[in-house]
């Protein structure tokens, strides 16, 4: 009897909802008061919180998905075989996993899973796609064509070429983040090897006019890459309608585990390619190396949940998008959004908020996890370069906040994080001798400042 | 014609009463109630029997992939509370 006691209560704490904590009642009030304050906050980096902030960076990386974790795990532990070895029964499970993982990515794309190439993530499908191709024709291709806004990886690729002695032509965008079809159509010349245009901007959430750029590469007969890793799943993508050539993908950006993405290459007609990792010639000879067997188990699991939950998920994420901005509007007046309003992947709003320091707008929103694009994000004293190129000023750069929607964010997640910004932006701004001028009718921009 | 509904109740209820169902985890658990209710709804109107089946078969898969995945994840419950559970 007293045994059968004993076990309900273990199991009772031990499946309590959150961390167990054990509470040491022999101790005195006053000392288990403390104990118990620091056992559940978290102090970390000299800042303490009480608890796990709300999480809205969806854009830097996703929570993985429990059922595509659920499905890595049996493949994990009990194929765990070189999915190249042909000799052995090992081998061959690893093989058909993988091959199954391959037609769920290609799937997702509306591509053939012959032109699917795993890598270990869109960095490195960014880097082969940029360098390989243009390698591979550099005796009669010497011009890239690329944005400002692109990914740090494409524009680190492209200063690469450059300094091999390639051309790049680094295209402005418009104040919405648009690219302009009339430059792109102008800058092509007969020796242009490749266009690198993003789908889904990773800063703003813009959405190019894909359609529109693969018809004027088609036009002109030039390879179309994009880095397409915020865009699969969650907006529909279709290789064939955009006549893309070359596509990165990453699986960490659409619940799926971090360390491995993929490449698309087209096969007709035929984009060749100089590999960047030589070796044993797997994967078509584009990438050598054992495949990851899980993780590509994990990303396909993903590709394949996205693709039956894009809708319900765009509908429930739009919602969410709208409360937020509605919420902040209600309240605070001088936000603007970064990047056109229109042309937009709903799970990423990027805001500005006029007369408000960046950096203590940060301090100050510990409790929630987001992003911006100002000075203490970077290394450099610099605001993001992708505010920049859009033409937002300084002062609007570094008071930036990007606010990541995604699968499992709750309506009480958002309203917590409206009424935190609300409280910070309204603290900061009464602080402020620049917003109570403004308050007053003067027009900052016009004044004298007095030198001392 | 062969009819769900008893069982279909008798999942439904068990999804959001039973802790077996439920995450440690704040955002997966607000998710998978929310996810459950919302795929109830949306095949609530099948009329034809073939998708019924359908449903029910891929109900019930989901269900073991929940339950193995609520028992993993209730052996790593998070060290603290998520901000929204105070």
């Amino acid at each position: 009897m007293a045994s059968k006691v004993i076990s309900s209560t273990i199991r009772r704490t031990l499946s309590k909802p959150h961390g167990v904590v054990f509470r040491r009642h022999h101790l005195s009030t006053a000392a288990a008061a403390a104990t118990d304050y620091e056992d559940e906050s978290i102090m970390m980096k000299g800042v303490r919180i009480s608890g796990r902030p709300l999480y809205l960076d969806m854009q830097a990386t996703t929570p993985i998905d429990p059922r595509v974790f659920d499905a890595m795990n049996d493949s994990g532990i009990n194929e765990y075989g070189n999915p190249h070895s042909r000799t052995h029964l090992y081998g061959w499970e690893a093989e058909n996993a993988v091959e199954v993982a391959r037609i769920q990515v290609a799937k997702l794309i509306g591509a053939s899973p012959k032109e699917i190439i795993f890598m270990s993530g869109a960095t490195e499908a960014n880097n082969t796609a940029v360098k390989g191709v243009m390698h591979f024709y550099k005796d009669t291709k010497k011009h890239v064509i690329t944005t400002q806004t692109e990914h740090k990886c494409v524009l680190d690729s492209c200063r690469h070429l450059q300094q091999e002695g390639f051309e790049v032509t680094y295209l402005p965008v418009k104040t919405d983040g648009l690219v302009d079809l009339e430059m792109l159509r102008e800058a092509i010349r007969p020796d242009t090897g490749l266009v690198s245009i993003m789908a889904v901007n990773n800063e703003i959430g813009v959405v190019q006019p894909m359609e529109e750029i693969g018809q004027i590469c088609k036009e002109h007969n030039v390879p179309f890459h994009t880095d397409a890793a915020q865009a699969i799943g969650k907006i529909p993508v279709d290789v064939k309608k955009w006549n893309i050539g070359l596509m990165s993908m990453s699986a960490h950006k659409i619940y799926g585990p971090k360390g491995v993405g993929a490449l698309f290459v087209r096969r007709r007609p035929r984009i060749r390619l100089e590999p960047l990792m030589n070796g044993g010639g797997q994967e078509r000879g584009l990438r050598s190396g054992t495949a990851a067997t899980q993780q590509i188990l994990g990303f396909g699991a993903a590709c394949d949940l996205a693709m039956k939950e894009m809708e319900y998920d765009e509908k429930w994420i739009k919602g969410l998008q709208e409360r937020l901005l509605n919420g902040i509007r209600e309240k605070l007046d001088g936000v603007v959004v970064n990047g056109s309003m229109e042309s937009r992947y709903s799970g990423n709003l990027n805001l500005s908020f006029a007369y408000v320091e960046g950096e203590s707008l940060l301090m100050g929103l510990k409790e929630v996890a987001v992003s911006s694009g100002s000075a203490c994000t970077s290394a450099s004293l610099e605001p993001s370069y992708v505010l920049r190129a859009l033409g937002v000023d300084e002062d609007m750069a570094h008071t930036s906040i990007r606010f990541g929607i995604g699968r499992f964010t709750t309506k009480e997640e958002i309203d917590k994080a409206v009424e935190l910004t609300v409280k910070q932006v309204v603290k900061l701004r009464e602080m402020s001798p620049l917003y109570e001028m403004v308050k007053e009718g003067i027009d900052i921009k016009n004044i004298q400042w007095s030198q001392h | 014609m062969v009819s769900y509904r008893s069982e279909v109740v008798s999942i439904c209820r068990a999804l959001f009463r039973a802790r077996r169902h439920q995450y440690p985890h704040y955002n997966l658990r607000e998710y998978t109630k929310r996810r459950t209710l919302d795929g109830f709804r949306m095949n609530k109107k099948l009329t034809d029997q073939s998708k019924v089946n359908e449903a029910y078969a891929e109900a019930k898969a989901q269900l073991v992939v929940l339950e193995r995945s609520v028992k993993l994840y209730s052996l790593y419950p998070p060290k603290t509370k998520n901000i929204m559970e105070f």
